[in-house]
């Protein structure tokens, strides 16, 4: 046996992988009747179809053939899911104008060229563009300042 | 007649000084983003949501929707003059556009666009004024039944008609109806999937999901490649097509018309398959001489026309079964229900300006797009000039104030970044993430009917198929299934699709 599509070897891995998960945990809910259905019993069911398509696709690609792995660059996926989370830190702690100045200059190391000066007035715009519209304008409850 | 009077109607609400400022910033909106290669209406649809709260729901709708026929609109611009289609339903396109624009006729390209936008625009509005109301008519006679088994067809035939291994396209519905389900069942006020985390309780926001799928990995990817543009810089000249080319474009536009307004209609419609299928259509039907793919001005025509016709159209399934049809309408969906106001075949009768001024909104709208394409083209060609570094770092700001706004949740900006993940991941994995969106939304309605109709039912599976209109609606499933799986079919819809 060979693997003839990777890419459909491995999505159908995390399918099965997924489905397995979310109908081990349905075990601890009630599955009630069908009649009067539990909360247990549709995420199974669903859960169920999933594991089986999932199943169809790993099988199907010992026979089909299909392209092999992409290519995975770590840096520009985890440098802009770090900026966001940062902006979720600093936003509670300091204020939206230190949380977008954080995420525009961190996020900007996820492109391969980097321009400091520019980054550093894309940053001043945005902020100056953010507090003016969310803030002044449409007035939604974002902290602007740390909190003292 | 009646259609009239309510379309009068419609028009005052629109006409509106606030509707009117609101309709005009959606279509500039659209225009800007559909220019702009790597930021689709989805995203900004989800980035945008803040901006509509303080609004009433009329205005936000009309914005909304604004941004999205715009859209269609924007993106052929880029896909004439820099050979990238700026949305996904201006790919075709690329194919006669960019060779007009070689030739020295990139004018008349962007003319005929606007132009068969334009028309194709006025008479979808027509369409949704007419087909909606009586749908909305049967469908507040359905059932749960007949509504889980309405949602199955939907998603079945999003799942067939979506790009890509149709076996994928259906386990990830599944992934997302999962997803749609983490968070507190209404029935019994179980929470489920939450791993203890309270702010799970409310389930995942479909903001950050929408965000994640269509806008953080969208820059992700984009960042991957590296994004080369090759703007063409001559001069653009004459924007309006000669009479020769509009006489020859005029059975092109209606075609394109006609097949985008029927395909935007179905589930998993929308502007990108109507513009594939009307290039298709057109290069058989077209009368001779054909020079299609060599930058014949009806390759361009058909599309450009079957794309707003069926962004337009796509909200009648939105509009009057609460069923959404593509990622788009689901967040306008979600935009509603932000307003307070359950998407069904009542919003009709109940909230008669809403509809109505949505759709008189759309005719003014598709005006303010000729006007604004027609003579300011070369400031959008400018745009194009726009370095892409200067322009992610934008929509990271956006998504992160934008998902934060929606419920003033730090946990969803948390929850934007590791759906950035998980996405990442199955986009790699080639799976489209439109119908994981769907399937999201979906989801808890399917389960809410299903509990219904097994609750009236004493628990008899059997009620799907023995009323007549949900057994026909799971025998329509069953056929587009079977039709997929047919060898010749499968590979024509490979042909299809790569085309």
């Amino acid at each position: 046996m060979r693997i003839r599509s990777p890419i459909d070897f491995w999505a159908g891995i995390v399918f099965i992988a997924v489905a397995t998960a979310f109908i081990v945990f349905s075990l601890q809910y009630n599955l009630g009747t069908m009649h009067r259905m539990g909360p247990a019993l549709f995420p199974t069911l669903v859960g169920a179809l999933l594991a089986c398509f999932g199943l169809a696709i790993a099988l199907r690609s010992f026979v089909v053939d299909g392209p092999s792995m992409p290519r995975f660059h770590a840096r520009p996926l985890l440098v802009s899911a770090a900026a966001i989370v940062l902006f979720g830190i600093v936003l509670r702690s300091l204020g939206l104008v230190v949380a977008v100045a954080a995420v525009v200059l961190v996020g900007a190391f996820a492109a391969r060229d980097r321009h400091l000066i520019e980054t550093g007035a894309l940053a001043m715009a945005l902020i100056a563009f953010s507090v003016a519209i969310f803030v002044w304008l449409l007035g939604l409850p974002l902290p602007l300042w740390p909190a003292s | 007649m009646e259609t009239l009077a309510n379309l009068a109607f419609g028009m005052g609400v629109a006409l509106s000084a606030q509707n009117l400022f609101y309709c005009f910033i959606g279509v500039f909106l659209g225009t800007l983003v559909g220019v702009l290669p790597g930021i689709g209406p989805v995203a900004t649809v989800a980035m945008l949501l803040p901006f509509t709260f303080g609004l009433g729901p009329a205005p936000a709708l009309i914005m909304l929707a604004g941004i999205y026929y715009g859209a269609q609109y924007g993106g052929s611009t880029t896909a004439i003059l820099v050979n990238i289609p700026g949305e996904s339903s201006a790919v075709v396109t690329t194919l006669d556009g960019y060779q007009m624009a070689r030739r020295g006729r990139a004018g008349p390209a962007l003319g005929i666009s606007a132009i068969g936008s334009f028309i194709a625009g006025c008479i979808a509005t027509l369409v949704v004024a007419w087909f909606a109301p009586p749908l909305a008519e049967v469908a507040l006679k359905f059932g749960p039944a007949e509504y889980f088994s309405l949602m199955v067809f939907g998603l079945i035939a999003a799942v067939v008609l979506a790009r890509g291994s149709v076996l994928k396209a259906i386990a990830m519905v599944c992934l997302g109806i999962l997803l749609g389900l983490i968070g507190t069942d209404v029935n019994s006020g179980t929470i489920r999937f939450a791993f203890g985390q309270p702010e799970l309780a409310d389930g995942i926001g479909f903001v950050a999901l929408a965000m994640a799928f269509f806008g953080i990995t969208d820059v992700v990817l984009n960042l991957e490649q590296g994004t080369k543009k090759d703007v063409l810089s001559e001069r653009i000249g004459r924007v309006l097509p000669s009479r020769e080319d509009l006489r020859r474009c005029t059975g092109s536009i209606l075609r394109g018309t006609a097949l985008g307004s029927l395909l935007g209609i179905l589930p998993g419609g929308g502007a990108l398959l109507a513009s594939f299928a009307a290039y298709m259509v057109e290069k058989k039907v077209a009368k001779p001489p054909r020079s299609f793919g060599e930058g014949d001005i009806r390759g361009v025509a058909a599309p450009e026309s079957a794309n707003n016709a069926g962004a337009q159209t796509s909200f009648i399934p939105m509009l009057t079964l609460g069923i959404p049809s593509n990622p788009t309408m689901a967040l306008m969906i979600g935009a509603l229900m932000i307003q307070g106001i359950a998407p069904g075949p009542q919003v009709m009768t109940e909230r008669p300006d809403l509809f109505w001024g949505l759709i008189a909104s759309m005719w003014i709208g598709n005006l303010m797009l000729l006007v604004l394409n027609l003579p300011l083209i070369g400031l959008w060609v400018k745009l194009l000039a726009v370095p892409y570094r200067l322009l992610f770092p934008a929509i990271f700001v956006f998504c992160c104030i934008g998902v934060f706004t929606v419920d003033n949740k730090i946990f969803d900006v948390y929850a934007l970044a590791a759906l950035s993940l998980v996405s990442y991941l199955l986009i790699k994995l080639e799976c489209e993430p439109a119908p994981l969106v769907l399937g999201f939304i979906l989801g808890p309605m399917m389960e809410e009917q299903m509990r219904r109709a097994m609750m009236i039912n004493f628990g008899d599976i059997s009620v799907f198929v023995t009323r007549p209109l949900s057994a026909a609606f799971l025998i329509a499933a069953a056929v587009l299934m079977i039709l997929i799986a047919l060898p010749s079919l499968g590979a024509k819809r490979e042909i299809a699709m790569r085309e």
